[in-house]
């Protein structure tokens, strides 16, 4: 079915769904999205089909959390349901694209993309191919992200790929002067815009990508690289529980 | 307020003059060396034309700013000013002694003031008995052009010398931000990962020094990417700061500086000023 090419499956974190179906609905695909755990949690605009299982002639499906079980969950769903020829692209800052890979069953097909909430609507986009991507699929892939508008970097299969890996440690060092109350977080944004040419203040981002996905990114790279240099700002995981900062 | 006394005449001192002048104080500009006074006068007057051509001031406003600025090679004036602003060599001794020279030569009401990137507000502040008075104001690199200077409060700083100190910089057009006296203060410690991570994404081979300020550029919004900053602003300026960090901070971990850094330091490719550094510069 022509159609088909048309068309793209996406499950996963809500707001990155809504994100990326946004973009792909304004290069002209059709968008399906299967909800998370059975509720919708986000409102998704009218132009989001739902469905309960994937049409065998789509040909590219997205899988867009950061939580490895959900993910897993999710990757075995889609390897089951899509079609011989689909092409996978799969989140991968916080679990390698190799990994999600021995997952599935034709681990040839899956290449992981840096899908960091705020950025998805950027002018750039990371690939990660693994060792087991096969040419062909790379070629969808880019055909895919061409119609898209976007432009792509390869990159090596690594935790934090590298704008959400300097992303987020640029919150988390935020996030430990606002621990040791050097300033107020309004301050820290304003030096860090009119100080360095920042496009956002790091804590201002932090609140637009959430706290709990800059957390759940910190955590994956930490437990990764297992140095000390790593570890996550007190404050920023007692916020990512849901508590309240009162601030200075 | 309307008298100011600036020490040392160099990139910053005299960057400062330019941005007091024009917004109406007195300025009293001192360095220890003639000849850098009289550069410092040249450079400020080929701003002031720049600033007249590009229509960013009127004539008026040059030629006011022009005649406030008294150069001086005496703390003799010193007396007349309400806040003076040390811009001097990035030297605590060097600091302290001119600190000491100003408590002398000051009235006791005088604001004291530090324009240091990297030396502590609350130890230049001890070497003198009015600790109360002294405060840091961090200008940024052109002063004239960029908008923020960080007001840092050392331990004994009072709450009359951050609010008088907060209000210059108002006067000057500029936005203050608070900080407190901590190595790096805002701007120099939250940038240290944007740094910091790109060196060690390039030494795990993750990507090159090209794709990761092509990702930062287009997938982070930012204008520059980590290494074409690095060469503009010096790599071994930069080097120098995150190691200063590092050592204040007994081996923190996360300013950990890296042997990319350091290498190429060693090799004086220090960035666009040697027309080498992550990029060739030579053509
Ligand atoms: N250059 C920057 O980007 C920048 C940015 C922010 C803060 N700073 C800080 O500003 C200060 C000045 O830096 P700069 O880049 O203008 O240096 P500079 O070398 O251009 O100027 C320093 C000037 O101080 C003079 N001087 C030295 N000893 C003196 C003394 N005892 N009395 C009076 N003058 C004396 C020197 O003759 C020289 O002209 C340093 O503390 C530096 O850390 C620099």
């Amino acid at each position: 079915m022509a159609q088909s090419r048309q068309t793209i499956f996406l499950m996963g974190d809500p707001s990155l769904v809504l994100e990326l179906g946004e973009i792909c609905h304004q290069a002209g695909f059709a968008i399906l999205y299967k909800p998370a755990s059975g509720k919708d949690s986000a409102p998704f605009p009218k132009h989001f089909k739902k469905v309960n299982t994937i049409p065998r002639t789509v040909f590219v499906l997205c899988e867009l959390s950061l939580d490895r079980e959900l993910k897993k969950k999710n990757l075995l769903f889609i390897d089951k349901a899509a079609g011989a020829s689909a092409v996978i692209l799969s989140s991968s800052i916080t679990v390698t694209a190799s990994e999600q890979a021995s997952w599935i069953r034709r681990p040839s097909r899956l290449v992981g993309i840096s899908t960091m909430p705020t950025l998805l609507s950027q002018k750039l986009i990371e690939l990660a191919p693994t060792i087991h991507t096969d040419k062909a699929v790379m070629a969808r892939v880019q055909e895919f992200f061409a119609r898209l508008g976007k432009e792509l970097a390869i990159v090596q299969d690594r935790i934090g790929m590298v704008m959400p890996r300097i992303l987020c440690m640029l919150i988390n060092e935020a996030f430990f002067a606002l621990t040791e109350h050097i300033a107020s977080p309004q301050d820290i944004d304003l030096a860090m815009k009119l100080g360095t040419n920042y496009p956002r203040g790091p804590i201002e981002w932090a609140d637009q990508i959430g706290i709990h996905s800059v957390v759940t990114i910190l955590e994956a790279i930490h437990d990764d690289l297992d140095e000390d240099r790593y570890r996550i700002a007190p404050l920023l995981k007692q916020m990512a529980l849901g508590a309240q900062w009162w601030g200075t | 307020m309307k008298t100011i006394g600036i020490v040392g005449a160099g990139t910053m001192g005299a960057g400062i003059a330019h941005v007091a002048a024009i917004s109406g104080c007195r300025v009293f500009l001192h360095d220890i060396s003639d000849e850098v006074l009289t550069k410092a006068l040249e450079r400020i007057e080929t701003e002031l034309q720049k600033g007249v051509e590009k229509t960013k001031i009127t004539a008026e406003q040059a030629s006011g700013a022009r005649s406030n600025i008294q150069p001086t090679s005496t703390f003799n004036d010193f007396s007349n000013c309400e806040v003076v602003i040390e811009a001097a060599l990035e030297d605590l001794e060097i600091k302290r002694d001119i600190f000491r020279e100003l408590e002398t030569a000051c009235t006791p009401e005088t604001i004291f003031a530090s324009n240091t990137s990297s030396l502590s507000i609350t130890a230049i502040a001890a070497s003198i008995k009015s600790t109360a008075r002294v405060v840091g104001l961090h200008f940024f690199n052109p002063p004239h052009l960029m908008k923020l200077v960080e007001v840092i409060r050392g331990n004994e700083t009072s709450e009359h010398t951050m609010q008088r100190s907060a209000e210059l910089v108002s006067q000057f057009g500029k936005t203050p931000v608070v900080v407190k006296d901590t190595p790096g203060f805002i701007v120099n410690r939250i940038a240290r990962p944007f740094y910091g991570e790109a060196l060690r994404l390039l030494g795990e081979g993750v990507a090159s020094v090209e794709e990761i300020d092509r990702i930062v550029r287009l997938e982070g919004g930012f204008k520059m990417g980590p290494f074409e900053l690095m060469d503009l602003i010096g790599i071994d300026v930069n080097f120098a700061v995150t190691r200063s960090m590092y050592e204040q901070t007994f081996g923190e971990p996360r300013y950990r500086p890296h042997l990319i850094q350091q290498t190429m330091v060693n090799a004086g490719m220090l960035g666009r000023k040697t027309k080498r550094g992550f990029y060739d510069y030579s053509q």
